[in-house]
């Protein structure tokens, strides 16, 4: 054979050094014409069965199909210390090879096997669970793309990637679950991204997309457009459907910041403010963002002060019962006086509260104060106090609960704990625990805000509440409304046919007490019957014992 | 974890638009990859297209019908996709079809789609269980004119 020819050749050559055919590194020497004349033990092994004596290295690397070998060459030509080249071969081992003139004439190749080091650096810069890039990788690639950006005078889009609803998985489900469903949902932002998109995953469910060579912010928009549609599909896993979203934050460079640090903290912002904006959406970072979120901060300082300042109280809203037309008690709720801002409402700071995990202690001060005064009212009425769904994460409810009751003196069956479907989206048995314990106490459990949420009916067969307080969205304008009326009715059949009673909220004209009285409710709250009122207006009305219920039906 | 036979059921909205040569393009290629790929895996179904919704069967072993499902739900031809039933059963009912098209053919879409409509078959107003019956019995019915 032709190769047994030219190692014959090669034999006559001068003798080599007595070491190299034992190296490690593997060698390979070529001569002027640069067709290889000579490799060791080590080289052999690596081009097994192929025998490389007297081929060209790209021959040689075609015929076993190794790439990346063929700038070997362009390396020696340009420098007299080349960089090693990477070559990577068919059953995936790496190699560092560089080449030398040797001063003998000819050339010498040595290769090194990099595989297991290569594999090793990689592993430290990706997401094992999913195989996206990890926050180091993304965090060198942001700075290293923009550089490049800089110098070309390109833009780049940064996505900052939110899943909305995953905890909720992890909780209830399990890691293993949450695992899962992670990886396909990093294998979405492959279907949507190009391969020069870089994905990262920065932890838990935070994602972040570093887009480059595209024209923006056309591009970072759709791709937007295409992550939350993708994303918020359903999954199917293990047998159970799921259902999460994203929220994304944009970014584009240079526009929205020329350093990483800013450009990072603008998509930060955005997110911040598709988050804020309900979720499942995304947004492009805006200059008065910024101001937004100062005022947020501020915002935020004035709450932690509001407790130790005593600027919060209650106002206490009536509750008739319509069989007697009087008052069966009052809802406390929460106000916040402040001395610049004036009144904030609780739908502004309760969800900053809940945020800033505030709640924990807030909720337990309408609890001790909303007992503690209405134990001092002319009449046993009930109290009703609302319960943050984060309360039973952050306080021990039963204890809490007890020892106000205690502190108080008040009759455990005059207080009222209302909670929304939200306390039981997460956690449920632990939260039905508490529940249970709490209504041992003798205390009632009411559902606040019903048929607003998700599905509602299922949590009235979770727990024996009292009470269902019908939303008034189904109650504004009920008696011009036939839809209205029958859901309102059907509330009341199910909730007597369950032995719980029921409360209409919001009622504000004679018309629509007349039609929630049809309906079979139990008690009205709203403007008509009467409007939150100071702590003192309460006891009074107590006092005097005015209802106004029966009147305000007769007027008309 | 229970991987025996289960069925999934949806029903989806075109993105692919009106235009009848695109479309009836669009639902030749989704057919002829579904039919290579669920062959692999042994899912088997039905796929229908009317009044500007596809609605689509998948039956087979848990994790092959949740793979398939998955590519269904990466493909932008199509969007706001409901799922109407996903639950384990006991035999397969398209058990000769690997993605069987039922209904009009997909050249008579752009052309029926009207009257279809105006049929009043909707499947964004239907249940899993009716949605399943109606590609199911439309199936039986291509079977026989085979």
């Amino acid at each position: 054979m032709f190769s047994e020819v030219l190692n014959q050749v090669i034999r006559a050559f001068p003798p080599r050094p007595a070491a190299l055919p034992e190296m490690a590194t593997a060698v390979v020497i070529l001569d002027e014409d640069r067709h290889i004349e000579y490799v060791n033990t080590s080289a052999e092994a690596l081009f097994t069965p192929i025998d490389p004596v007297g081929a060209t290295l790209p021959d040689l690397f075609e015929s076993c199909s190794a790439e990346g070998g063929d700038d070997l060459f362009a390396s020696i030509d340009a420098s007299d210390n080349p960089a090693p080249t990477r070559i990577r071969l068919s059953d995936e081992r790496l190699l560092d090879g560089v080449v030398r003139k040797l001063s003998s004439g000819g050339f010498v190749l040595t290769l090194d096997d990099v595989t297991s080091y290569v594999r090793e650096a990689e592993l430290g810069l990706r997401d094992t669970l999913t195989g996206l890039a990890n926050r180091k990788l993304f965090t060198t690639q942001l700075i290293e793309r923009l550089r490049r950006a800089r110098e070309s005078k390109q833009a780049i889009a940064l996505l900052y990637v939110d899943l909305d609803r995953f905890k909720g998985v992890n909780d209830t489900l399990g890691h293993q679950m949450g695992d899962a469903l992670l990886a396909k949902v990093a294998d979405r932002f492959r279907s949507a991204t190009r391969d020069d998109d870089l994905v990262a995953r920065l932890g838990g469910d935070e994602f972040a997309v570093l887009q480059t060579g595209v024209e923006q912010p056309a591009c970072a928009e759709s791709l937007a457009t295409r992550l939350v549609d993708l994303i918020g599909r359903a999954y199917a896993l293990n047998g159970h459907m799921f259902h999460i979203g994203a929220s994304i934050g944009v970014a584009v460079f240079p526009s929205d910041g020329a350093e990483p640090e800013a450009i990072l903290k603008s998509a930060d912002l955005a997110l911040y403010r598709a988050k804020a904006d309900g979720r499942g959406c995304y947004r492009f970072f805006e200059p008065a963002m910024d101001e937004r979120i100062q005022a947020r901060r501020l915002l935020e300082i004035d709450l932690r002060r509001a407790l130790a300042l005593k600027q919060l109280h209650l106002a206490y809203q009536p509750q008739v019962e319509l069989e007697t037309n009087q008052i069966a008690g009052f809802e406390a709720l929460i106000r916040w006086q402040h001395p610049e801002r004036g009144v904030v409402s609780p739908a502004e700071f309760i969800p900053l509260a809940e945020e800033m995990e505030l709640i924990g202690p807030i909720g337990e001060w309408v609890l001790r104060t909303a007992c503690k005064e209405a134990a001092s009212w002319p009449r046993p009425v009930s109290i009703a106090v609302n319960l943050s769904p984060l309360q039973f994460k952050t306080t021990p409810l039963v204890e809490a609960v007890r020892k106000t009751l205690a502190l108080s003196g008040l009759d455990p069956g005059r207080l009222e704990l209302e909670i929304t479907e939200g306390a039981l989206l997460y956690d449920t048995a632990a939260v039905l625990r508490d529940l249970e314990e709490v209504q041992n106490l003798g205390v009632q459990i009411s559902l606040d805000d019903f048929g607003t949420g998700y599905s509602s009916l299922s949590y009235l067969q979770k727990f024996p509440f009292g009470k269902i307080k019908i939303d008034q969205s189904f109650v504004r304008g009920i008696d011009r409304d036939g839809q209205r009326q029958a859901i309102v009715r059907a509330i009341t059949d199910l909730a007597s046919a369950l032995g719980m009673t029921t409360t209409a909220e919001g009622v504000e004209t004679p018309q629509e007490l007349t039609c929630v009285r049809a309906a079979g409710c139990t008690k009205v709250q709203g403007y008509l019957t009467g409007r939150p009122m100071s702590v003192e207006a309460a006891s009074n009305l107590l006092a005097n014992d005015v209802t106004k219920a029966g009147a305000e039906e007769s007027v008309r | 974890m229970n991987n025996g036979l289960h069925r999934l059921v949806y029903y989806s909205r075109n993105r692919v638009g009106q235009d009848p040569q695109t479309l009836s393009a669009a639902i030749k290629s989704i057919l002829s990859a579904s039919r290579r790929n669920n062959a692999q895996v042994d899912v088997t179904g039905a796929l229908m297209f009317n009044s500007g919704c596809f609605a689509q069967v998948l039956e087979g072993g848990r994790a092959a019908v949740e793979s398939v499902f998955e590519r269904v739900q990466q493909d932008e031809r199509h969007g706001d996709v409901a799922v109407l039933a996903f639950e384990p059963v006991k035999t397969r009912s398209f058990d000769k079809w690997s993605m069987g098209f039922v209904g009009a053919s997909p050249d008579d879409i752009a052309r029926y789609d009207t009257l279809a409509e105006a049929s009043g078959f909707d499947p964004a107003r239907m249940t899993g269980e009716a949605l399943f019956q109606t590609l199911h019995s439309l199936a039986l019915e291509e079977e026989g004119k085979q």
